[in-house]
């Protein structure tokens, strides 16, 4: 009973969150920002494959959460709701609880395909070269779906606030919370089960180095498709889970500063390290969210010293300095990130008698 | 049982083998010496069918084992169908797995079956290993690490192993225990091709031996018989 002490007071904290949104004890923006830390942990965690597991340079994995929101946010729209773009929906809206994880799904199943225009090259060019690769399948991505005007172009394509809608019409429940809270723990336990298996042994085998792990008969070919696919899949249910949250997707939200959000998350938590990672992900963000307020509030105090010219106000457009900045100093003095490449079980053993990671 | 003929082998643009053939039958010894840039590496990473930019593209000639052609075959096929690995140069060990973790990842080839068997066996030939089987492979010394990267190929359950420097930084004494170490597994009926080096110690447990030098076969011959060849002696062995 012990040992599950930790795993279970995660599903008492999931529990407790659910029942506070349902309450709407938390308010809307609070609520927002839950969703927006679940959203990156799995997008983070899926990174942390390819970056940090099989050390591969990934600088493009916003693009395969482009695909996932768009896929996933077309599906969605066209088996729940009556639109102009697909006519009537194609299922009846009362199904939607049930056949949502279909268009998780498809989204993944989509977004893992596109992992291709990454992973073929991956057979015969690594690191640097790859990395450039990466970047122009997200430009590749992202040019594809702004010029098909029939999915709204650079407009950007909404509507999936219906299905949502139409999931709280029959049970009233905070269902995007539920949708996310499933998607980190699926996202954590494939991510984790992967690396213990034998596979995950050749991934570490390809980050290592390659030739010695073909020389083990490891086939790193098939190792870098699965580990692509896995962690663009995982990436791209990252991105549906995003355009339902906010109803609204463009794909220019998933450019390359995206994808540099998914690296500092990585890098910030410890490369290999899912812990590690979830941490950086949590931090990030609420970083990000508590910069809106301490900003203005530096503003205030700034002027107040005169130490800033009254013409000039500190605006949000510092955030992106500040947390560039952070990262400068973090490589600087932690350059292994929160973790480095271990877990928190290996850094505090004696949580081992608390939980039971499978 | 291998055979390699008139094989041609380079990089880019650059030959770097011009047509060499030898040959190496089931349970010998077989060395290949020859100073620095003499294509020793480049032959054995051609005979596992590696890949470029890392190995050499072959570009003439044919290596058959037991007459069958292997040109066409992927290098984690030739591991684990022909079961022929190799210790590649500088060790290469996981650093970030555990010794156990090393091992157990060699038997990727054979997925499922119990390992346990070869795993004792490893731990028998160098018992180091057993001592350090729960340590991260990094933190073990230079001759440690040898021993790893030899006792990983054997997990593969290869019938023929390639040695690329076995003996690189390694302390005198441990070189010579290792060398013994590849003279058991051979009398267990391993083949062994061992590129070395140190030419004597090489040539005093091989069978056979090859002397490369850019990138063609110059001498061959009874190991014996080449320790004592003058032309080889002053050239290979200090004199």
């Amino acid at each position: 009973m012990q040992r599950y002490a930790i795993n279970i007071l995660l599903c008492v904290a999931a529990v407790v969150l659910i029942v506070l949104a349902q309450t709407e004890t938390l308010d809307k923006y609070v609520l927002n920002i839950i969703m927006l830390i679940g959203i990156n942990c799995i997008f983070a965690v899926s990174l942390n494959l390819v970056n940090g597991y099989m050390g591969e340079f990934s600088c493009g994995h916003g693009g395969f959460m482009c695909v996932g929101a768009y896929v996933g946010s077309l599906l969605s729209v066209a088996f729940f709701t009556d639109s102009k773009l697909f006519g009537a929906a194609l299922f009846a809206p009362e199904l939607a609880p049930f056949l949502f994880p279909l268009v998780l799904f498809g989204a993944m199943l989509a977004a893992a395909l596109a992992g291709l225009i990454v992973a073929l090259p991956s057979f015969h060019t690594r690191d640097d070269y790859l990395a450039i690769i990466t970047i122009a399948a997200n430009y590749i991505i992202i040019s594809i779906i702004e010029n098909i005007d029939a999915i709204g172009g650079s407009r950007g394509f909404s509507g999936m606030k219906k299905t949502v809608n139409a999931m709280s019409d029959l049970i009233d429940l905070p269902w995007m919370l539920i949708w996310t809270l499933i998607g980190v723990f699926v996202c954590v336990v494939v991510i984790r089960r992967l690396m213990t298996s034998t596979y995950g042994k050749g991934v570490s085998a390809v980050c290592q180095n390659e030739v010695a792990a073909e020389m083990m008969g490891v086939n790193t070919n098939h190792v870098k498709i699965m580990a692509f696919m896995v962690s663009s899949g995982l990436g791209g249910l990252a991105g549906v889970l995003y355009a339902h949250v906010y109803g609204y997707v463009n794909a220019q939200s998933f450019n390359l500063l995206k994808s540099t959000e998914g690296l500092v998350m990585v890098y910030l938590g410890g490369m290999g390290s899912i812990t590690g990672v979830l941490m950086a992900a949590v931090a990030f963000t609420l970083l990000v969210e508590l910069l809106r307020f301490i900003i203005p509030g530096l503003n205030t105090v700034f002027h107040d010293l005169n130490l800033l010219p009254a013409s000039y106000q500190l605006d949000q457009i510092w955030t992106w300095v500040i947390i560039p900045l952070t990262l400068i100093l973090l490589m600087q003095f932690r350059p292994e990130g929160f973790l480095g490449n271990r877990e928190l079980t290996h850094v505090f053993p004696r949580l081992k008698r608390w939980i039971t990671l499978k | 049982m291998i055979r390699v003929s008139n094989l041609k082998a380079a990089y880019g643009k650059i030959e770097a083998l011009h047509g060499i053939s030898f040959h190496v039958e089931k349970g010998e010894i077989v060395t290949l010496i020859g100073a620095n840039g003499a294509g020793k590496s480049t032959t054995l990473k051609a005979l596992m069918r590696l890949v470029p930019p890392e190995a050499p593209t072959v570009t003439g000639g044919d290596i058959t084992f037991d007459g069958a052609s292997i040109l066409g075959m992927p290098a984690h096929r030739i591991v684990s169908d022909i079961r022929m690995t190799l210790a590649p140069e500088g060790r290469r060990i996981f650093g970030n797995l555990t010794v156990m973790e090393n091992l157990q990842l060699a038997s990727w080839s054979r997925k499922g079956e119990s390992t346990d068997k070869e795993i004792q066996h490893v731990f028998e030939l160098f018992p180091r290993l057993a001592e350090r089987a729960r340590q991260r492979s990094d933190t073990l010394s230079g001759g440690e690490q040898q021993m790893l990267a030899v006792g990983r190929a054997l997990m593969t359950k290869c019938s023929v192993l390639l040695l690329d420097e076995p003996s690189m930084g390694l302390a005198p004494l441990i070189m010579y225990d290792m060398f013994r170490t590849l003279k058991r597994l051979n009398a267990e009926g391993l083949t062994i091709i061992v590129v070395e080096q140190n030419a004597h110690l090489a040539l005093k447990v091989a069978d056979r031996g090859y002397v490369l030098d850019t990138g063609e076969i110059v001498a061959e011959g009874p190991a014996e018989e080449l320790l004592h060849r003058p032309e080889i002696k002053a050239a290979y062995l200090g004199g």
